[in-house]
Protein backbone atom coordinates (compact mmCIF):
# COMPACT_ATOMS: atom_id res chain seq x y z
CA UNK A 1 0.00 0.00 0.00
CA UNK A 2 1.22 3.54 -0.85
CA UNK A 3 0.60 6.49 0.78
CA UNK A 4 0.73 9.68 -1.56
CA UNK A 5 0.06 13.21 0.37
CA UNK A 6 -1.78 10.79 2.95
CA UNK A 7 -4.02 8.98 0.21
CA UNK A 8 -3.85 5.20 0.41
CA UNK A 9 -3.18 3.53 -3.09
CA UNK A 10 -2.86 -0.01 -3.03
CA UNK A 11 -0.52 -1.67 -5.89
CA UNK A 12 -1.98 -4.18 -7.05
CA UNK A 13 -5.48 -2.07 -9.00
CA UNK A 14 -5.07 -0.67 -12.14
CA UNK A 15 -5.92 3.35 -11.50
CA UNK A 16 -8.50 5.37 -14.23
CA UNK A 17 -6.21 8.14 -12.44
CA UNK A 18 -8.05 11.84 -14.27
CA UNK A 19 -11.43 9.41 -12.63
CA UNK A 20 -10.20 8.51 -9.56
CA UNK A 21 -11.23 5.09 -9.55
CA UNK A 22 -9.84 1.70 -9.91
CA UNK A 23 -10.38 -1.64 -11.30
CA UNK A 24 -9.88 -5.39 -9.97
CA UNK A 25 -9.72 -8.56 -12.23
CA UNK A 26 -11.72 -11.09 -10.37
CA UNK A 27 -12.19 -13.99 -11.63
CA UNK A 28 -13.87 -15.30 -15.00
CA UNK A 29 -13.20 -11.79 -16.73
CA UNK A 30 -15.15 -9.76 -13.54
CA UNK A 31 -13.85 -6.44 -12.72
CA UNK A 32 -14.51 -5.06 -9.74
CA UNK A 33 -14.40 -1.24 -9.67
CA UNK A 34 -14.46 1.78 -6.76
CA UNK A 35 -13.47 4.95 -5.58
CA UNK A 36 -10.12 5.36 -4.90
CA UNK A 37 -9.16 7.51 -1.62
CA UNK A 38 -8.50 10.51 -3.22
CA UNK A 39 -11.80 10.85 -4.36
CA UNK A 40 -13.02 10.36 -0.75
CA UNK A 41 -11.22 13.09 0.06
CA UNK A 42 -12.46 15.38 -3.10
CA UNK A 43 -15.77 14.62 -1.80
CA UNK A 44 -15.76 16.20 1.33
CA UNK A 45 -14.84 13.13 3.42
CA UNK A 46 -18.31 11.73 3.76
CA UNK A 47 -21.16 10.91 1.98
CA UNK A 48 -24.86 11.24 1.77
CA UNK A 49 -25.61 8.47 -0.93
CA UNK A 50 -24.01 6.22 -2.91
CA UNK A 51 -27.13 5.09 -6.16
CA UNK A 52 -26.20 2.81 -9.00
CA UNK A 53 -28.18 3.34 -12.23
CA UNK A 54 -30.87 0.44 -12.22
CA UNK A 55 -31.32 1.52 -15.85
CA UNK A 56 -27.58 0.74 -16.90
CA UNK A 57 -27.79 -2.85 -14.80
CA UNK A 58 -27.11 -4.75 -18.03
CA UNK A 59 -25.75 -2.22 -20.33
CA UNK A 60 -22.62 -2.12 -22.40
CA UNK A 61 -21.02 1.05 -21.31
CA UNK A 62 -17.44 2.95 -22.58
CA UNK A 63 -14.80 3.69 -20.18
CA UNK A 64 -15.40 6.90 -18.71
CA UNK A 65 -19.05 6.20 -18.42
CA UNK A 66 -21.48 6.93 -15.39
CA UNK A 67 -21.54 3.39 -13.15
CA UNK A 68 -23.07 5.67 -9.94
CA UNK A 69 -23.58 8.65 -8.98
CA UNK A 70 -21.85 9.97 -5.44
CA UNK A 71 -23.61 12.57 -2.96
CA UNK A 72 -22.36 14.90 -0.04
CA UNK A 73 -23.02 18.17 1.71
CA UNK A 74 -19.88 19.46 -0.81
CA UNK A 75 -19.80 17.35 -3.73
CA UNK A 76 -22.47 15.48 -6.58
CA UNK A 77 -20.55 13.31 -8.95
CA UNK A 78 -19.78 10.56 -11.45
CA UNK A 79 -18.54 7.14 -10.41
CA UNK A 80 -16.68 6.74 -13.84
CA UNK A 81 -16.14 3.65 -14.86
CA UNK A 82 -12.60 2.65 -15.42
CA UNK A 83 -12.85 -0.06 -18.17
CA UNK A 84 -14.94 -0.75 -21.31
CA UNK A 85 -17.98 -3.58 -20.15
CA UNK A 86 -21.09 -4.66 -19.38
CA UNK A 87 -22.53 -3.33 -15.66
CA UNK A 88 -23.58 -6.26 -13.75
CA UNK A 89 -24.42 -5.38 -10.31
CA UNK A 90 -23.74 -2.54 -7.64
CA UNK A 91 -22.35 -3.32 -4.05
CA UNK A 92 -25.83 -3.82 -2.34
CA UNK A 93 -23.69 -2.67 1.11
CA UNK A 94 -22.02 0.57 -0.24
CA UNK A 95 -25.84 1.76 -0.97
CA UNK A 96 -27.12 0.81 2.51
CA UNK A 97 -24.24 2.47 3.89
CA UNK A 98 -22.44 5.06 1.92
CA UNK A 99 -19.98 5.86 4.11
CA UNK A 100 -18.23 2.09 3.99
CA UNK A 101 -16.57 4.33 -0.17
CA UNK A 102 -14.76 6.70 2.36
CA UNK A 103 -13.97 4.27 5.36
CA UNK A 104 -13.03 0.82 3.35
CA UNK A 105 -12.88 1.75 -0.21
CA UNK A 106 -10.51 -1.09 -1.66
CA UNK A 107 -12.41 -3.63 0.30
CA UNK A 108 -16.43 -3.32 1.35
CA UNK A 109 -16.37 -0.18 0.48
CA UNK A 110 -16.35 -0.80 -3.49
CA UNK A 111 -19.15 0.02 -5.84
CA UNK A 112 -20.04 -2.03 -8.91
CA UNK A 113 -18.95 -5.10 -10.65
CA UNK A 114 -18.35 -5.65 -14.28
CA UNK A 115 -17.78 -7.89 -17.18
CA UNK A 116 -14.68 -6.57 -18.93
CA UNK A 117 -15.54 -6.11 -22.68
CA UNK A 118 -11.77 -6.40 -23.77
CA UNK A 119 -9.39 -6.44 -20.30
CA UNK A 120 -6.53 -7.72 -22.10
CA UNK A 121 -6.23 -4.83 -24.12
CA UNK A 122 -7.33 -2.08 -22.19
CA UNK A 123 -6.13 -2.73 -18.88
CA UNK A 124 -2.96 -1.32 -20.63
CA UNK A 125 -4.67 2.34 -20.58
CA UNK A 126 -4.62 1.88 -16.78
CA UNK A 127 -2.03 2.89 -14.41
CA UNK A 128 -1.04 -0.17 -12.07
CA UNK A 129 2.24 -1.29 -9.92
CA UNK A 130 5.01 0.95 -9.05
CA UNK A 131 5.27 2.74 -12.10
CA UNK A 132 1.40 3.80 -12.26
CA UNK A 133 1.51 4.69 -8.48
CA UNK A 134 4.60 7.16 -9.53
CA UNK A 135 2.02 8.57 -12.23
CA UNK A 136 -0.37 9.05 -9.65
CA UNK A 137 1.28 10.57 -7.33
CA UNK A 138 2.51 13.35 -9.76
CA UNK A 139 -1.12 13.96 -10.55
CA UNK A 140 -1.97 14.08 -7.13
CA UNK A 141 1.01 16.75 -6.19
CA UNK A 142 0.46 18.41 -9.27
CA UNK A 143 -3.43 18.77 -8.18
CA UNK A 144 -2.33 20.25 -4.84
CA UNK A 145 -4.63 17.07 -2.88
CA UNK A 146 -3.47 15.58 0.69
CA UNK A 147 -5.53 13.25 2.11
CA UNK A 148 -3.80 14.29 5.60
CA UNK B 1 -38.71 11.33 -27.52
CA UNK B 2 -35.23 10.54 -26.04
CA UNK B 3 -35.20 8.64 -22.61
CA UNK B 4 -31.64 9.60 -22.09
CA UNK B 5 -33.15 13.85 -22.28
CA UNK B 6 -34.04 15.53 -18.83
CA UNK B 7 -35.80 18.87 -19.08
CA UNK B 8 -35.90 20.77 -15.81
CA UNK B 9 -38.24 23.59 -15.92
CA UNK B 10 -36.82 26.40 -13.44
CA UNK B 11 -39.45 29.37 -12.35
CA UNK B 12 -38.07 30.08 -8.63
CA UNK B 13 -36.25 32.93 -8.30
CA UNK B 14 -34.59 35.38 -5.87
CA UNK B 15 -37.85 35.88 -3.76
CA UNK B 16 -37.54 32.23 -3.15
CA UNK B 17 -34.26 31.50 -1.69
CA UNK B 18 -34.58 27.90 -0.24
CA UNK B 19 -36.64 26.69 -3.67
CA UNK B 20 -33.64 27.96 -5.82
CA UNK B 21 -30.77 25.46 -4.94
CA UNK B 22 -32.54 22.03 -5.02
CA UNK B 23 -33.18 22.06 -9.25
CA UNK B 24 -29.75 22.56 -10.10
CA UNK B 25 -28.33 19.88 -7.40
CA UNK B 26 -30.86 17.44 -9.56
CA UNK B 27 -29.89 18.83 -12.71
CA UNK B 28 -26.34 17.90 -11.88
CA UNK B 29 -26.79 14.38 -10.16
CA UNK B 30 -28.72 13.68 -13.50
CA UNK B 31 -26.16 15.00 -15.69
CA UNK B 32 -23.49 12.82 -13.69
CA UNK B 33 -25.94 10.07 -14.22
CA UNK B 34 -25.37 10.29 -18.05
CA UNK B 35 -28.78 11.82 -18.98
CA UNK B 36 -28.40 14.52 -20.93
CA UNK B 37 -30.01 17.60 -19.11
CA UNK B 38 -31.57 20.40 -19.92
CA UNK B 39 -32.75 23.49 -17.58
CA UNK B 40 -35.36 25.84 -18.86
CA UNK B 41 -35.57 29.38 -16.82
CA UNK B 42 -38.89 31.32 -16.98
CA UNK B 43 -41.00 33.32 -14.82
CA UNK B 44 -38.43 34.26 -11.68
CA UNK B 45 -36.10 31.67 -12.58
CA UNK B 46 -34.84 33.85 -15.37
CA UNK B 47 -33.64 36.43 -12.32
CA UNK B 48 -30.94 33.93 -11.18
CA UNK B 49 -29.62 33.67 -14.73
CA UNK B 50 -28.37 37.74 -14.50
CA UNK B 51 -25.05 38.19 -13.70
CA UNK B 52 -24.13 38.12 -9.99
CA UNK B 53 -27.34 37.43 -8.80
CA UNK B 54 -26.57 33.68 -8.18
CA UNK B 55 -24.45 34.65 -5.96
CA UNK B 56 -26.53 36.65 -3.68
CA UNK B 57 -28.94 34.13 -3.28
CA UNK B 58 -28.26 31.81 -0.22
CA UNK B 59 -30.51 29.01 0.40
CA UNK B 60 -29.79 28.31 4.23
CA UNK B 61 -27.81 31.07 6.09
CA UNK B 62 -24.08 30.36 6.00
CA UNK B 63 -24.20 28.16 3.67
CA UNK B 64 -23.67 27.38 -0.42
CA UNK B 65 -24.65 30.16 -2.67
CA UNK B 66 -27.03 29.65 -5.90
CA UNK B 67 -24.23 30.53 -7.80
CA UNK B 68 -21.98 27.33 -6.68
CA UNK B 69 -24.99 25.13 -7.38
CA UNK B 70 -25.41 26.72 -10.69
CA UNK B 71 -21.75 26.46 -11.74
CA UNK B 72 -21.57 22.91 -10.55
CA UNK B 73 -24.80 21.73 -12.88
CA UNK B 74 -22.90 23.82 -16.17
CA UNK B 75 -19.63 22.18 -15.01
CA UNK B 76 -21.73 19.02 -15.06
CA UNK B 77 -22.59 19.93 -18.73
CA UNK B 78 -26.24 20.76 -18.13
CA UNK B 79 -27.45 23.17 -21.04
CA UNK B 80 -29.18 26.42 -20.27
CA UNK B 81 -32.09 28.34 -21.33
CA UNK B 82 -33.74 31.10 -20.78
CA UNK B 83 -37.12 32.22 -22.03
CA UNK B 84 -37.19 34.99 -23.83
CA UNK B 85 -40.78 36.42 -22.31
CA UNK B 86 -39.52 35.97 -18.95
CA UNK B 87 -36.15 37.90 -19.97
CA UNK B 88 -38.36 40.95 -20.74
CA UNK B 89 -40.78 40.42 -17.71
CA UNK B 90 -37.48 41.19 -15.79
CA UNK B 91 -35.70 43.91 -18.13
CA UNK B 92 -32.97 41.56 -19.09
CA UNK B 93 -31.16 41.22 -22.39
CA UNK B 94 -28.90 38.67 -23.72
CA UNK B 95 -25.83 40.87 -22.16
CA UNK B 96 -27.44 40.49 -18.63
CA UNK B 97 -26.75 36.93 -18.91
CA UNK B 98 -24.15 35.14 -17.88
CA UNK B 99 -22.03 33.34 -20.16
CA UNK B 100 -23.57 29.98 -21.63
CA UNK B 101 -26.88 30.85 -21.66
CA UNK B 102 -29.21 30.36 -24.54
CA UNK B 103 -32.59 32.55 -25.21
CA UNK B 104 -35.20 30.81 -26.77
CA UNK B 105 -38.95 31.29 -27.27
CA UNK B 106 -42.39 29.57 -26.28
CA UNK B 107 -42.27 27.21 -29.24
CA UNK B 108 -38.90 25.97 -28.33
CA UNK B 109 -39.87 25.26 -24.78
CA UNK B 110 -42.59 22.35 -26.18
CA UNK B 111 -39.95 21.18 -28.73
CA UNK B 112 -38.22 20.61 -26.23
CA UNK B 113 -40.90 18.95 -23.89
CA UNK B 114 -41.75 16.27 -27.01
CA UNK B 115 -37.73 15.58 -27.30
CA UNK B 116 -37.30 15.07 -23.53
CA UNK B 117 -38.14 11.59 -21.57
CA UNK B 118 -38.79 13.53 -18.49
CA UNK B 119 -39.48 16.87 -17.16
CA UNK B 120 -39.65 17.95 -14.01
CA UNK B 121 -40.97 21.55 -12.87
CA UNK B 122 -39.44 23.37 -9.72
Amino acid sequence: MANINGCELPEDLYYLIEKHVWAKPLDGNIIRIGMTSVAAKLSGGSLNAVTVSNRKIGKELAQGKSVATVESSKFVGPVPAPISGTLLRGNDNVIDDPSLAISDPYGEGWIAEMEATDWDSEKGSLATGSDGLDTYRKAIEEAGISCK
Amino acid sequence: MDEDKVMIVMTSGTDTPRRCATPFFMATIAAAMDYEVAMFFTIDGTQLLKKGVADTVFPKEGGKAVGDYLRDAMEAGVKFYACTASTELHDLTAADLIDGVEMVGGATFWEMADETGKLVTF
